[in-house]
């Protein structure tokens, strides 16, 4: 049975290729998860705002909307990468 | 030349790839194709999927030597041959769009008096070289020629090297951002000739 009846999604976050399994809540915002993927996989060099996350189809997430307004179904794979900076 | 323990470089390597595979058929559907993989160099070709026929757009070699003592190297390069591209030869330069600009114009073009306001909108290759016939190098941080580039000596591999900025997946991604997802169909450019059409010679 999916756990989002419970207000659980399980996510994977994928952190610069590294998938990391995640609980997320449906009533948080998607940066608490994205944060808690950067620390459970020891990315502490940046802060989250130099980073990014895009689902699967490439499309950028807002990280302040909840986790529950993305429908996202358990097992989901997330992917939160460093942002490509100014460059040049 | 490998200064770094070649033991720490090589599963630091191994890491990268094995991550790779592991969502190997997310990064197939996105057009990515893991063609080489021996350490310390990695041969990646990409494409884009959404053009019918998908098109083979790029290669991306990638040298993992000294990892990560040192960053990565990073070219692009003929997918075929697996030799590196020079500027004139890029499929395109890795374009990131600019902050929109306003220009105030006192004379617009048309020559009636009066103030115009323009929008600019600008854009910066990740690719850099200093002529067509170089090799460009990926303009940006966690790039082992960006680090070498004396103009970027203040910022140097140490400060972004433990936030993966060198990893094999998150520098596959820019280079998918801006060199293979703006690609939105194929141009066809028509030329007409007009010549005069004979029949057999008379006899």
């Amino acid at each position: 049975m999916a756990k989002e009846k419970d207000g659980d999604i399980d996510l994977i976050i994928v952190v610069n290729g590294q998938p990391i399994p995640i609980e997320a809540h449906a009533q948080e915002p998607l940066h608490t998860a994205a944060q808690q993927a950067l620390n459970k996989s020891g990315n502490s060099g940046q802060p989250l705002q130099n980073w990014e996350m895009r689902d699967g189809a490439g499309n950028v997430l807002d990280l302040t909307r909840k986790i529950g307004e993305f429908h996202f179904h358990d097992g989901t794979k997330l992917f939160l990468n460093l942002k490509a900076g100014v460059g040049g | 030349m490998q200064y770094a323990d070649p033991n720490v470089s090589r599963r630091k390597f191994e890491r990268e790839l094995a991550e790779y595979r592991t969502l190997g058929g997310e990064y197939r559907r996105r057009g990515w194709f893991l063609i080489e993989a021996e350490f310390p160099k990695v041969l990646v070709a990409l494409a884009s999927a959404k053009l019918k026929p998908p098109a083979l757009v790029m290669g991306v070699a990638f040298d993992y030597t000294n990892y990560d003592a040192a960053p990565p190297s990073v070219r692009i390069v003929d997918p075929f041959t697996g030799e590196p591209l020079k500027h004139k030869e890029l499929p395109n330069p890795l374009n990131r769009a600019l902050p929109q600009q306003e220009l105030t114009l006192s004379m617009p073009a048309g020559g009636v008096p009066g103030v115009q306001k323009v929008m600019l909108q600008g854009a910066q290759p990740y690719l850099q070289a200093y002529g067509p016939e170089e090799i460009p190098f990926l303009c940006l941080a966690g790039v082992r020629e960006y680090h070498e580039h004396p103009a970027h000596s203040g910022d140097v591999w140490e400060l972004h090297r433990a936030s993966g900025a060198g990893r094999l997946v998150r520098l596959l991604e820019i280079i998918h951002r801006y060199g293979i997802e703006p690609i939105v169909g194929m141009g066809v450019q028509l030329i007409p000739q007009f010549n005069i059409n004979y029949g057999p010679p008379p006899p």
